[in-house]
C-alpha cells in the first residue's frame, strides 16, 4: 500500500487511489467544483491544484494517482492565489440568480470561503445582459439557466456514466462553450429520460429541478423508500411545514445511490393531488342497511365518520360470515402498501374473517416464478442483488424485461455493466427495447416462443459440452430427463418456432454459456403467459446448466414490478401461505398460527378447517357469480388491471358488498360501496422489500391528508371493530390489534416468520442492510441465495416443452398484441395519471405498430385506431415504431376506459400459478 | 554564433518546386524508398529505434522532444496493435512547413511514415491533417493510392511481410486538434479535449492502445537519416551544452517559415541553430521597403516576442528559451516592422488564443477570454496602467508550465502577453496615456470588464 505525506499527515491509501481520495479519507478538505466520487475525474475546473515533491508545478489532486513516498502540500498562499483566481473567472462567467431556487450552492460556498466576491444583475448594473435564454429547456422537470453554468460538465458525465443515456455534451468552443443537449436540440428531443441526475450533480443550480422554482426553503428532510417499482431506491423528502417540496438523492442509498428515476424523483405530486380521498364515503343505500336487488345500480356517496364506515364495514361482514360462510370474503391486499399492512390484512383475513381467501397482484406479475422457482429450486425469490449482478457478472440475459423503462435504475447499472466493464448483454425481446442498444445480440422472439428459444440455447449449450458438468453432479437433479427433452431442439427447429435465425440461436448459447457468471434476468414477459410456470422453469433449468447459481454475478432474477410485491408475498397476502411461505396446509404451520391468534371464542374461525383460499382472478369471478358476497380492497385496481377487464367490470358491478381502501376515488372505486381513505407512502411508516428482499423503511414524512388515516391503523381499527361486535378478546401471544406503532407489527412479524425473524426496526434504523433471510438478531441477512446448497437441497432440472400461446393470430384477428408498462407511468396509472409533469410527456395512450403494417391498414402516426379482440374494444393513438416487428403490436394499460388495452387481452390462465396471458392474444386494427 | 550557412543545401527540400515532385515515378527516379527496402530487408526495428536515438533527432512539432527516446516509451512485447498517429494538424500561425512537405513531396513524408511505423512495430496509422489543406490532401490520398498500387503500403510493404495500413483523417479545423491528446480524441470521435497526461500516448493513446504521434517533418527527418547517416545528421546544428546534462542538442537541418515583414518570405531549409538576422537577411532579403524591424515571434506566435535587438537570437532548442521566450517551437518566424503597435500585436494574438481554446480548463477558457476583453478596451481607449499587471498576472498564472491547465494551449497564449508587455510595456503605457489620458491612471476595480464581455465582438 502506498504511503504518502500530505501536509504534515502520514497517509496510507490503497493503489489505485487518487490524491484527492486519499485526502479525502484522511478529512482533508481539498476544494473542487469538477469533481464527484461517482463520476471519472476531469481534472478541469483547477481548484484542487496542489503540490508534489516530485512534479514541477501545480498539480490537480483529483487526477493524480496517489504513490509511495510523494510528499503532498494542498494549502499554501500560492493556492489560495490561484483557486481565487479560478473562482474569479469561474464568477465572471456565472450569473446568480436573482432568486435562488435553494439555498447556497457549491460554488458559491468556495466563494465565501475565498472571499470572493459573487456579482449578480441585481447588485452591479454593468453586469448587464445575461449570455443564454434563461430557462432553455422544455423539459418539464429539468429547468436549465446556462447563465449559472460553469462548465464542470458533471451533468454531462452523470448522463453517460450514471444514466447511460448520452444525452448532454459541450458545445462551441473556448468561452462560448456550453451544455447543449444533442446537436443543440431539447433535451426531450435528444432521448432525456428525464432521470435528473444531471441536475442532482450540478454544483450551482444551472440545471435543477423545476418542480422545486418558487417553493419555500424546506424545513426538514426524511429518508424514505420509494413508492414505485421493486427496484426500492432511496430519497429524501423535502418538507416545508405539510407539503413534500422536492425529492432529493440520498447519496448513502444502498441500491441506488444518487440516482433515480424520473417517477421517483419526481412523480410525487399525486401525494398532494386534488383527487385525493380525504373523509370516509358509504353508499346511501348501504348506510340505510339495504342490499340492492339485482341489476340494481349503487347509489350516491355520503360522506361519514370513521366510526360509521367502521362498523358499517364491520356489521356488513359479520353479516356476510353468519348468513353464508368466512369463504364468501375476499381479500384483495395491495403490493403498494407496506410489510406491515400486508401482515395485518392477511391477519385480519384469517385470524377475523376466517378465510385464506386473500391474495395480491403478484397473482398477476410474478405467481408463475414463484411457482416455478419454487420447483426448481426451492424459494421463488430474486437470488442475487442488483449489485452484484451489475458489478460482478460477466454476461447478462435479459429476456422479457424492458428494464431500462420498468425498473430505470437497475436498467441504468445494467447499462453501467456494458459501458463500463464491456459485460455481453444478451437482450431476448419481441419487441426492440431500448436496452437492444447495449446488446451484444438482440434475439426478437415470437411472442409466447420463450421456451423453445431457452431450450435451443440449452441444445447448443449441450452439444458444445458448455455445461458445468461439477455442479450439475453435485447440486442438482433430473439432469438425464432435462438432455432427452432438450434433443428436439436444435437450432433450425427452434428458429422456425421464434423467427430467431439459427446462427442467432448459436451465438446466444456461446455468449451465454462462455462467459460466466451470467446472470439471468426477467420480468413479466416471462410470467405473463399461459406457459408462464414453464418459461420459469425453462430459466432456471440453464442457470443450472452452467452452474450459475449462489454465486455472485449470477442467479435466477426476477424483478418485481411494484414497491413491495416481495413483501407482500413474504407476509402471507397469498391464499395458499401464511407469512414467509408457511403452507396454510403444514401442520406445524397451523399449529402456531392457531395459537399465536388464538381468541376467547372462534367466531367460527379454525384455520385447521379451512381449505387454501381463492386467487385474484378467481376472487373476481366468484364475487360475480355471487359465490363470494363480500370483498375487501386494499389498494388495488383490478377494474383497470385485470385481463379481459370487461369481464372484470361486469363481475364488480354483480358483487354484493365491496370495501375499498384506496388514496383516490380509482376505476374500481366505481364499483365500491365503501370507500376508506388511505395514505400515501410520504404520510406513514412501514417497511417495503424490494425485488432483491432488502427490507427498508418507509418513513412518514407529512401527517396524513384530511381524515385519512395510515393502512395500519384502518385494518387494525376494523379488526377490533369486528372482535368486538363478535365478542372475542385476545388470548393467543399475537393475537391482539393494539400496535402503538408499525415496529410492533414487524416484531410480530419476526416472531413468526422464519425468514424476517432478524429484521426490525431497530436494526434498519441503525443503518443496516438486510436481505432476507434473516434468521436472527446477530445474522447480517442473505444478499445471495443458493449458496452451497439449494432452497430445496438438490435443484431440480424439469423437462419443459413448446407450447404455443392460447389464442394464435387468424384471419379475423390477425396481429399479435402484446402489453407492458412506459416509462413516464405505473400500472394502472392511478398515480402516475395525478402527475402533472409525468403526464405532460405521456398524456395518452399509444398503440405501438409497425409502419408496414400501419401503411397496409392505411393508418398513420398519430391516427386513432380501434383495436379489437373477441372480447373488447380499445381506442388509442397510433405510434408508428421500429420497435415493435411486423405483425405484432404493444398496448400498455396505464389509461383509463376505452384506452385501456385489458379491455382486448384474455383471461386465460397458467394452469398451476393461475397467472393472466396478458402477453399475447389477437386482434385487428383498424382506423378509427 | 552564426552558423556558417556557404554549403548550406536543401535536404528536405531538395524535391521541391519540380512539376511532378509528388509523384510516386518521380519520387523513385530520386531514389525514393530505397532506404525503406534496405531498411526493411537489413534492419530489426529496435536497430531502427537505436539508430534514430543515435542521431539525436528531436521532435519538430514544437516541444523538441527526442525521437528515439519516445519510441523507447512503448511497452515491450504488447500483445495487441500498437497506433502510429502523424500529426499534420499544422495549426500554428505562422507555419507552413508541413505543408510544402505534403503538397510537393507527398512520398518523402509517407517514406518516413512507414520507416516510422516500422520502428515502432505499429501496424496501423493515422494520417492526421487539418482540414484546411485541400491540396496536400489530394496529393495525399492520390499518393496513397500509388503506393497500395505499388506494394508499399498493405499486406507486405515491398514484399517484406511487414504490413502497413495508413488511415488518413481529415480535422475539422481546430486549433487544439494539433495537441497530441486533443487529436487522439478528435480522431476517436470525440471533442477534441486534451487528456490528462499521464497515462501518454505511448502508454495509452488511439483507442486506448499503445500509440506515437510524431509530426511531419520529423518523419521526413527519418527518412532523411536512414539514407544520409547519423554522421550527417549529427554533422548540422548545435551540439549539446556540454554544461546542461539534460540537453540533448539540436541537430540537423530544419525548416524554417518566414512571414511578416520581409521581402522574401517562405520556407527556408537551413542547419538548426542559425539567427533570427541569418533567417531574415540571407534567406528573407531583409525587413521590406528598407524598414527596421521591431520585432519577431521566433516559433510561432505560442512562443512569445523578440524585440530587435534580439535577433542574434540562435533559432535552434535552447536559444529562444535564453531570450525570454518559451522556445523554438515551429520554428516560424514572423517579423513585425517598426509600424506595428504591439497592442494590435497583443490584440491579435488574444484573440486567436480565446478562439481556440478548447473549453476544458477553467483558466484557459476564461482567462484567454478575459485576457482578449481586456486588450478591447484597452483598444477601445479605456485602458488604464494597471491593466497591464492584471494582464501579467493571468499570463503568469495560465498554462501547464505554472500546472493550471492540462495541455499548452494556455501556456501559449501566455507567452505573447508576458513578452509583449514586459518587452515593449512603455508602448503599451504610452498608448493608454494618449487614448485614455483622463482614466489612465484609475485603479479602481472595474466593473466594465464584464459588460464589455457582452458588447465586444
Amino acid at each position: 500500500m502506498p504511503q504518502l505525506t500530505i501536509n504534515d499527515d502520514l497517509v496510507e491509501c490503497r493503489v489505485g487511489l487518487t490524491v484527492l481520495e486519499a485526502a479525502t479519507r484522511q478529512g482533508i478538505v481539498i476544494p473542487t467544483l469538477c469533481h464527484h466520487a461517482d463520476l471519472s475525474p476531469v481534472g478541469s475546473c483547477r481548484m484542487c491544484l496542489v503540490e508534489v515533491d516530485s512534479i514541477d508545478g501545480q498539480v490537480a489532486a483529483c487526477t493524480l494517482q496517489a504513490e509511495d513516498g510523494m510528499r503532498v502540500r494542498t494549502e499554501s498562499d500560492a493556492f489560495a492565489k490561484s483557486r481565487r483566481m479560478v473562482l474569479q473567472l469561474l464568477l465572471r462567467r456565472y450569473r446568480r440568480p436573482d432568486k435562488l431556487a435553494a439555498g447556497e450552492n457549491e460554488l458559491e460556498r468556495w466563494a465565501r470561503h475565498y472571499d470572493v466576491p459573487i456579482l449578480s444583475s441585481s447588485n452591479d448594473e454593468l453586469l448587464g445582459a445575461t449570455r443564454y435564454p434563461i430557462d432553455s429547456d422544455d423539459n418539464p422537470f429539468i429547468r436549465v439557466d446556462l447563465n449559472q453554468c460553469i462548465l464542470c460538465t458533471r451533468c454531462v458525465r452523470a448522463c453517460e456514466e450514471i444514466q447511460g443515456r448520452f444525452v448532454l455534451g459541450v458545445g462551441d468552443r473556448g468561452e462560448h462553450s456550453h451544455i447543449v443537449a444533442g446537436a443543440g436540440t431539447s433535451m426531450l428531443d435528444a432521448r432525456c429520460e428525464s432521470c435528473g441526475a444531471c441536475a442532482a450533480y450540478c454544483p450551482t443550480g444551472a440545471l435543477s429541478d423545476r418542480m422545486r422554482v418558487g417553493q419555500p426553503e424546506p424545513d426538514r428532510s426524511v429518508v424514505t423508500t420509494c413508492s414505485y417499482c421493486g427496484v426500492g431506491c432511496q430519497f429524501r423528502l423535502e418538507v416545508k411545514q405539510d407539503q413534500i417540496v422536492s425529492v432529493a438523492s440520498h447519496p448513502e442509498a444502498a441500491v441506488n445511490g444518487m440516482s433515480l428515476c424520473v417517477k421517483g424523483r419526481y412523480g410525487w405530486d399525486y401525494v398532494h393531488h386534488r383527487d385525493r380521498l380525504l373523509v370516509p364515503r358509504v353508499r346511501s343505500h348501504v348506510l340505510d342497511g339495504r342490499l340492492r336487488s339485482a341489476g340494481e345500480e349503487r347509489s350516491g356517496w355520503v360522506d361519514v365518520d370513521w366510526d360509521t364506515a367502521l362498523e358499517v364495514v364491520a356489521r356488513n361482514l359479520i353479516r356476510i360470515k353468519q348468513e353464508h360462510s368466512a369463504n364468501a370474503i375476499g381479500v384483495l391486499s395491495s403490493a403498494k402498501c407496506t410489510n406491515e399492512e400486508n401482515y395485518l390484512i392477511q391477519k385480519l383475513a384469517r385470524q377475523v374473517f376466517g378465510t385464506h381467501n386473500v391474495d395480491h397482484c403478484a397473482r398477476l406479475c410474478h405467481s408463475s416464478t414463484v411457482a416455478g422457482l419454487s420447483m426448481a429450486v426451492g424459494s421463488g425469490a430474486m437470488s442475487n442483488s442488483m449489485r452484484d449482478i451489475a458489478e460482478q457478472s460477466q454476461a447478462l440475459f435479459v429476456i422479457g424485461s424492458n428494464t431500462t423503462e420498468q425498473h430505470p435504475v437497475f436498467g441504468a447499472m445494467l447499462r453501467q455493466a456494458v459501458l463500463r466493464r464491456n459485460v455481453p448483454l444478451v437482450v431476448a425481446d419481441p419487441r426492440r427495447i431500448d436496452l437492444t442498444e447495449f446488446a451484444t445480440l438482440h434475439l426478437r422472439h415470437r411472442p409466447g416462443t420463450d421456451v423453445a428459444l431457452i431450450n435451443g440455447i440449452m441444445h447448443v449449450t449441450l452439444i458444445n459440452k458448455w455445461h458445468d458438468v461439477t455442479f450439475i453432479d453435485k447440486r442438482c437433479e433430473g439432469f438425464a430427463e432435462l438432455c432427452a427433452s432438450l434433443e428436439i431442439y436444435s437450432p433450425e427447429y427452434v428458429a422456425k418456432i421464434t423467427g430467431v435465425s439459427a446462427l442467432q440461436i448459436r451465438e446466444a448459447a456461446e455468449i451465454l454459456a462462455t462467459n460466466r457468471p451470467m446472470a439471468t434476468i426477467w420480468a413479466m414477459g416471462i410470467t405473463q403467459h399461459t406457459t408462464g410456470v414453464m418459461n420459469v422453469l425453462a430459466l432456471a433449468n440453464l442457470q443450472m446448466l452452467l452452474g450459475n447459481l449462489g454465486i455472485p454475478g449470477g442467479g435466477v432474477n426476477p424483478l418485481r414490478g411494484q414497491n413491495n410485491v416481495q413483501g407482500a408475498c413474504d407476509m402471507g397476502a397469498l391464499p395458499n401461505v401464511f407469512p414467509g411461505y408457511q403452507s396454510v396446509t403444514d401442520a406445524a404451520a397451523l399449529q402456531k398460527f392457531s395459537e399465536a391468534w388464538r381468541c376467547s371464542n372462534d367466531a367460527g374461525v379454525d384455520l385447521r378447517e379451512i381449505s387454501a383460499g381463492l386467487t385474484v382472478t378467481e376472487m373476481i369471478e366468484a364475487a360475480g357469480q355471487r359465490g363470494l358476497r363480500g370483498l375487501y380492497i386494499l389498494g388495488e385496481d383490478p377494474a383497470m388491471t385485470e385481463p379481459d377487464s370487461n369481464h372484470a367490470r361486469e363481475c364488480l358491478t354483480n358483487a354484493e358488498f365491496v370495501v375499498l381502501q384506496e388514496i383516490f376515488p380509482s376505476e374500481t372505486a366505481r364499483y365500491c360501496d365503501v370507500l376508506l381513505p388511505g395514505t400515501s407512502f410520504a404520510e406513514k411508516d412501514g417497511t417495503f422489500t424490494n425485488t432483491e428482499r432488502r427490507v427498508q423503511l418507509v418513513r412518514q414524512a407529512i401527517p396524513p391528508m384530511g381524515d385519512a388515516r395510515p393502512d395500519w391503523k384502518i385494518i387494525a381499527q376494523l379488526a377490533q371493530e369486528m372482535m368486538r361486535l363478535e365478542n372475542r378478546t385476545s388470548v393467543g401471544p399475537d393475537a391482539a390489534w393494539q400496535y402503538a406503532d408499525t415496529g410492533e407489527i414487524m416484531g410480530e412479524v419476526a416472531r413468526l416468520t422464519p425468514i424476517y425473524a432478524g429484521v426490525s426496526h431497530h436494526r434498519l434504523i441503525q443503518g443496516e442492510q438486510l436481505q432476507w433471510p434473516v434468521r436472527d438478531e446477530r445474522h447480517e441477512g442473505t444478499p445471495i441465495l443458493h449458496v452451497g446448497e439449494f432452497t430445496r437441497g438438490k435443484g431440480r432440472f424439469h423437462a419443459v416443452d413448446y407450447l404455443p400461446p392460447q389464442e394464435v393470430p387468424d384471419s379475423l384477428f390477425p396481429l399479435v398484441m402484446t402489453t407492458g408498462r412506459v416509462l413516464y407511468h405505473w400500472h394502472g396509472g392511478e398515480l402516475t395519471r395525478r402527475s402533472t409533469g409525468l403526464m405532460s410527456v405521456y398524456p395518452e395512450t399509444l398503440l405501438e405498430i409497425d409502419a408496414s403494417d400501419a401503411h397496409r391498414l392505411g393508418i398513420g402516426d398519430g391516427s386513432m385506431v380501434r383495436v379489437s379482440s373477441r372480447r373488447g374494444v380499445m381506442v388509442a393513438k397510433a405510434h408508428l415504431s421500429a420497435r415493435v416487428f411486423p405483425g405484432v403490436v404493444f398496448g400498455n394499460f396505464h389509461f383509463p376506459a376505452a384506452s385501456n388495452v385489458n379491455n382486448v387481452t384474455i383471461a386465460a390462465l397458467d394452469p398451476i400459478a393461475k397467472i393472466p396471458e396478458f402477453k399475447v392474444c389477437a386482434v385487428r386494427v383498424e382506423r378509427c | 554564433m552564426e552558423i556558417d550557412l556557404t554549403n548550406n543545401t536543401p535536404v528536405l527540400l531538395s524535391r521541391i518546386g519540380r512539376p511532378e515532385s509528388h509523384t510516386l515515378s518521380d519520387y523513385r527516379a530520386d531514389g525514393g524508398y530505397e532506404g525503406l527496402a534496405r531498411v526493411l530487408r537489413d534492419m530489426k526495428p529496435e536497430d531502427l529505434i537505436q539508430l534514430i536515438k543515435d542521431s539525436s533527432l528531436r521532435g519538430r512539432g514544437g516541444a523538441g522532444f527526442p525521437t528515439g527516446l519516445k519510441w523507447s516509451f512503448l511497452p515491450k512485447d504488447h500483445p495487441g496493435p500498437i497506433y502510429f498517429c502523424l500529426n499534420a494538424d499544422e495549426s500554428e500561425p505562422g507555419t507552413f512547413n508541413n505543408r510544402i512537405l505534403m503538397e510537393e513531396d507527398p512520398h518523402q513524408v509517407i517514406e518516413g511514415l512507414i520507416l516510422a511505423c516500422y520502428a515502432t512495430r505499429s501496424v496501423t496509422a493515422y494520417y492526421y491533417m487539418r482540414y484546411e489543406y485541400p491540396r496536400a490532401w489530394e496529393r495525399l490520398l492520390k499518393a496513397l493510392d500509388e503506393c497500395y498500387s505499388a506494394g508499399i503500403l498493405g499486406k507486405s510493404v515491398l514484399g517484406s511481410g511487414f504490413c502497413l495500413d495508413i488511415f488518413p483523417h481529415r480535422g475539422a479545423a481546430a486549433y487544439i486538434c494539433g495537441e497530441e491528446t486533443g487529436l487522439i480524441e478528435s480522431l476517436e470521435g470525440k471533442r477534441a479535449w486534451p487528456r490528462i497526461k499521464p497515462p501518454f500516448p505511448a502508454v495509452e493513446g488511439v483507442f486506448r492502445k499503445p500509440t506515437v504521434v510524431n509530426n511531419v517533418e520529423t518523419v521526413a527527418c527519418v527518412k532523411q537519416i536512414v539514407d544520409r547517416g547519423v554522421d550527417w545528421f549529427k554533422s548540422l546544428g548545435v551540439p549539446a551544452d556540454p554544461k546542461n546534462p539534460r540537453d540533448p542538442g539540436s541537430y540537423g537541418p530544419k525548416l524554417y517559415c518566414l512571414s511578416g515583414h520581409v521581402e522574401r518570405p517562405g520556407c527556408y531549409e537551413a542547419p538548426l541553430g542559425i539567427t533570427v538576422h541569418q533567417l531574415v537577411d540571407h534567406f528573407g532579403g531583409g525587413v521590406w521597403k528598407n524598414r527596421h524591424a521591431k520585432a519577431a515571434i521566433p516559433g510561432g506566435i505560442s512562443m512569445g516576442l523578440l524585440k530587435a535587438d534580439e535577433f542574434d537570437c540562435p533559432l535552434d532548442f535552447a536559444g529562444p528559451g535564453r531570450y525570454g521566450c518559451l522556445g523554438l517551437g515551429t520554428a516560424a518566424v514572423v517579423v513585425m516592422d517598426e509600424t506595428v503597435s504591439m497592442v494590435d500585436f497583443l490584440h491579435n494574438s488574444a484573440r486567436f488564443f480565446a478562439h481556440e481554446s478548447c473549453g476544458q480548463c477553467t483558466p484557459c477558457r476564461e482567462g484567454t477570454a478575459w485576457a482578449l476583453r481586456m486588450l478591447e478596451r484597452i483598444r477601445a481607449g479605456r485602458g488604464r496602467l494597471k491593466d497591464l499587471d492584471l494582464l501579467l498576472e493571468i499570463g503568469d498564472t495560465i498554462g501547464i508550465m505554472p500546472g493550471t491547465t492540462i495541455c499548452g494551449l494556455a501556456d501559449g497564449a501566455a507567452w505573447p502577453l508576458k513578452n509583449a508587455i514586459r518587452k515593449f510595456r512603455s508602448e503599451f503605457e504610452e498608448y493608454m496615456q494618449r487614448t485614455n489620458p483622463s482614466g489612465y491612471q484609475q485603479t479602481d476595480a472595474v466593473p466594465a470588464l464584464s459588460s464589455l464581455s457582452h458588447g465586444g465582438h
